[in-house]
């Protein structure tokens, strides 16, 4: 291990020596202490830039390596990190929310502001995560989930302000540049403190290790040791996301690394983790930088470690079976059970109708709320009865794919943001935004599409080659969404002015929707929901697993096969209109289930029509909410669903 | 007669060769399938179920091979119970048996008179009239135990194949799915391979016995050749008696 990091710091010195030289001759380089009046502009970019930034690599890959470390010791769960569990989202968010709406709270420094971000999300998931035993993977989804519902919201609020906010966008990418020894002196001062803090935890965390009961009964403060291990984690990478912003994955890889080349202990892996983050992020930094030196793209360091730790997370995915015990992932609870289901999805039904009647026909005008009548609805009822099919298809599409992934993959989490699919279909309308001067709404939505179908046949290669844990296959998609994001993240970062036609589209609208669209999307709905209620015996086989849905004579690979196409496709189509986040596909479902529709047909046509219901809803509020102005549709999807979502996640299990 | 014909079967996990060159024949009756832990019993019936299969050689059943069979044609010939049934959240027992006739009327086919007969008849076998309505998740492990192996019935095969059917039961339940399993096999005529740990289940409930230490076979035949010290030596390693007692002689490590 002592080699490799060796040779590691080497070829980061190396890297950076090259960046440096190209920048200023080595009879020129300058020392940090000289005055800065005597020095000429390059050698003042050298001393405080160029040095400092190899510094602050260095402590921000020790500082997010120790903290995932922490993180992975406490949840006994290999998956952890800031990113992960949602905490660097949040603390993004604080900091984007305070820029735009509170910019005094910025006086007190970025610290306190990103510290409360970020305790904000890590208490959210923790607050699930207790829920459900803390099973890794299920916590590993929640973190997620609200981490993306963190950025989405920081999305909406660039979006609302309607100033393209470079600077943010910047930082949100993680760019490592410096212009002072501040931060590098800050970042010390954290890690030195940090260290310490940890040395005095390693032993309760030895003991944690052996799980919460065991602990106890070896008389260990159980609940007073993951309290303060999780804080010290979370103030670790809140001062990283208010010194640089977001750098992914690296305190999921730093552990990874060090256990990978032999550490053993919670002890072990404590000590090496940081040395691994700091040698990681220095060799990726210096890397771009000797990259941006030799005439190549400037990219921010965040979406290099994004690009790196989207494999690292599908790698560590097969190794994940022999550390959870199986029971942990599973409900606790049993589920209520309707005696008569189809009266109650004839009761959502009409409920649907009557909403999406009464919002075709009300709404808000130039002389405040009301019908609209007359020449008004001769010229608008066509527009508006367009928006409104459109997103209500989205809706049911969105809704259907997340309850047959639900079913196929027996986890309650199972969403169709989760698989990763919309961050493809992201990255594919990107693709075509830069690829034609000037695309049709039909070629970006054949861009996103083919996006969103690539992804998927990587999904589906994964799902058949390794029997398709289930739990795994969502993992994995959220690996591909957040190197989707990453991608992403370095577009915006590029400051092009297309960038801004993607964080528009993003956000999603139903008003953009042309009439041949709504309907192409209708029937699309259409058939899906016919299509599923025709298999849906397989419902009842696939929660099974797949040793019984084999026994039973199921064709397992091209079903699972068939159903995550045709999921992803719906969600592709879907998200062209409504953005790529909206957790309608989760929502519905839940919605379903605890209407008590446990029966695979009633449960499907529920969730289907709550999917038309919420959308509809959504699609209300975006278009009055600040008339005349429209609002992005997948925020107010998002808005409305996330927080009702959370109390029901909250609030379902007691075990 | 010859229910399955295993040659030279090699079976590897990453890093190592669990099975290597395994050839055997499996005879009908009720064949226990026992052995040390690690000893390559579960992946063994997990091939057998055409759940996995071999690196190596071909299995054939019923004189063809496992790959030329088509998934529902197998299914209707044979169930197969996994070592952890899974939850079944939300589904009554009558519904989980139906799945059994899954392999018959496919997704799409309406289940019919002769369907409902067979659900009923298994549902009668197995003793859960009474249960037919309940969530199979509020039922006891003995009675969902029994709910499985009725949906394995329902399924209508000619071979049962069961994983370590009795491992998370007391003793009253095991004595009770083991004597199911063994009458229903006995009246309807048909087959069951059964993975079992202990040897004094597998003497009083079975007729074959097929032994494996480290994916080798050490032991084939009737089972009351395991009712010998010598071989128990072999197949686990630790010194046992046999104790004379009714209504078979026990085992008993010394």
């Amino acid at each position: 291990m002592i080699r490799l990091f060796f040779v590691a710091a080497l070829s980061s010195i190396a890297l950076w020596g090259l960046a440096a030289l190209s920048a200023l001759p080595l009879s020129q380089w300058a020392s940090p202490f000289a005055n800065p009046a005597t020095l000429l502009p390059e050698q003042i970019f050298f001393a405080f830039g160029l040095m400092p930034r190899a510094g602050i690599a260095l402590l921000i890959g020790g500082l997010l390596g120790l903290s995932g470390a922490l993180m992975q010791a406490v949840l006994r769960n290999p998956l952890a990190d800031p990113t992960t569990l949602g905490v660097a989202s949040g603390a993004q968010l604080a900091l984007v929310g305070a820029t735009l709406l509170w910019p005094e709270a910025l006086a007190l420094g970025r610290g306190p502001v990103a510290l409360f971000g970020g305790a904000v999300t890590a208490g959210l998931v923790m607050a699930l995560g207790a829920r459900r035993g803390f099973a890794p993977v299920t916590v590993t989804i929640c973190g997620m989930l609200v981490g993306m519902l963190a950025s989405a919201i920081s999305t909406a609020l660039t979006l609302g302000q309607g100033h393209y906010l470079l600077s943010l966008v910047i930082w949100n990418g993680g760019a490592l540049s410096q212009d002072s020894w501040h931060g590098v002196f800050r970042l010390m001062a954290t890690l030195v403190l940090g260290g310490v803090a940890a040395a005095l935890l390693a032993r309760p965390l030895v003991v944690l290790s052996l799980g919460g009961a065991t602990a106890k009964a070896l008389g260990a403060q159980v609940g007073l040791t993951r309290f303060a291990a999780l804080s010290l984690a979370v103030i670790l990478s809140g001062m990283v996301s208010a010194e640089v912003g977001l750098v992914g994955f690296v305190g999921l890889a730093a552990p990874a690394l060090v256990r990978r080349l032999g550490a053993r202990s919670v002890t072990q892996v404590l000590l090496w983790s940081p040395l691994a983050g700091a040698l990681l992020l220095s060799v990726s930094d210096s890397a771009l930088m000797a990259l941006a030196a030799l005439g190549g793209p400037e990219m921010p360091t965040g979406a290099l470690t994004g690009l790196i730790g989207g494999p690292v997370l599908i790698a560590l995915l097969p190794k994940l079976r022999n550390i959870v015990p199986p029971e942990t992932e599973r409900s606790d609870l049993i589920a209520p059970r309707a005696t008569h289901p189809w009266k109650r999805v004839a009761a959502i039904v009409c409920v649907t109708l009557i909403l999406t009647a009464l919002s075709l026909l009300g709404g808000r005008g130039p002389d405040g709320w009301g019908i609209i009548s007359g020449d008004i609805a001769a010229t608008f009822l066509p527009l508006r009865a367009t928006a409104i099919l459109a997103a209500a298809s989205a809706g049911a599409l969105l809704a259907l794919s997340g309850a047959v992934l639900q079913r196929l993959t027996a986890n309650p989490m199972a969403a169709p943001e989760v698989l990763g699919v919309t961050g493809g279909a992201a990255l594919g309308y990107a693709a075509t935004l830069f690829l034609f001067s000037v695309p049709s709404p039909f070629t970006l939505a054949f861009g996103s599409s083919t996006g969103a179908a690539v992804t998927l046949i990587i999904l589906s290669a994964y799902a058949m080659r390794s029997d398709m844990a289930p739990a795994r296959l969502l993992l994995a998609g959220l690996a591909v969404g957040a190197f989707a994001s990453a991608l992403l993240a370095a577009v915006m970062a590029s400051g092009d002015p297309r960038a801004w036609s993607l964080l528009g589209w993003l956000a999603g609208s139903a008003s953009r929707a042309s009439v041949s669209g709504a309907l192409a999307l209708s029937v699309m709905a259409v058939v899906g929901l016919g299509a599923s209620l025709l298999v849906s015996r397989w419902f009842d086989i696939l929660p099974l697993g797949a040793g019984v849905a084999r026994g039973v004579g199921l064709p397992l690979g091209r079903v699972r096969l068939g159903l995550v196409l045709g999921a992803g496709l719906a969600t592709g189509a879907a998200s062209v209109l409504v953005g790529p986040v909206s957790f309608i596909g989760l929502m519905a479902p839940h919605i379903a289930r605890s209407l008590g529709l446990v029966r695979p047909a009633s449960f499907l046509a529920a969730s289907w029509c709550l999917g038309v219901l919420l959308m509809t809803v959504a699609a209300f509020g975006a278009r009055t909410a600040s008339y005349p102005y429209d609002l992005p549709l997948g925020l107010f999807a998002t808005l409305i669903g996330a927080p009702w979502l959370f109390v029901a996640l909250l609030g379902r299990r007691h075990s | 007669m010859t229910l399955f014909t295993l040659e030279n079967i090699c079976f590897d996990v990453p890093g190592r060769r669990l099975i290597d060159g395994l050839s055997l024949s499996v005879g009908t009756g009720i064949t226990a399938l026992v052995g040390r832990n690690g000893s390559a019993k579960s992946t063994l019936l997990k091939m057998l179920a055409a759940q996995t299969h071999p690196s190596v050689g071909t299995i054939q059943y019923a004189g063809k091979n496992l790959q030329d069979w088509k998934a529902r044609d197998f299914a209707r010939d044979l169930a197969f119970l996994p070592q952890v049934t899974p939850p079944t959240e939300g589904l009554l027992l009558r519904e989980l048996i139906a799945l059994g006739r899954y392999p018959w009327r496919g997704a799409l086919g309406r289940l019919g008179p002769e369907d409902h007969r067979l659900i009923d008849a298994a549902i009668a076998q197995c003793g859960l009239e009474d249960k037919r309505d309940q969530l199979v998740d509020t039922l006891s492990g003995g009675e969902r135990q029994r709910g499985w192996i009725a949906m394995m019935l329902a399924q209508g095969a000619r071979t049962l194949l069961l994983d370590e059917p009795i491992s998370a039961l007391d003793v009253a339940h095991q004595v009770e799915v083991l004597g199911l399993l063994r009458d229903t096999v006995r009246r309807r005529g048909i087959s069951a391979v059964v993975v079992l740990h202990d040897v004094n289940m597998a003497v009083r409930f079975c007729d074959h016995v097929i032994a494996l230490d480290t994916g080798r076979v050490t032991l084939q035949g009737e089972v009351r050749e395991l009712l010998d010290p010598a071989a128990l030596l072999r197949i686990y390693g630790v010194p046992m008696q046999v104790i004379d007692a009714e209504p078979t002689p026990v085992v008993h490590p010394l």
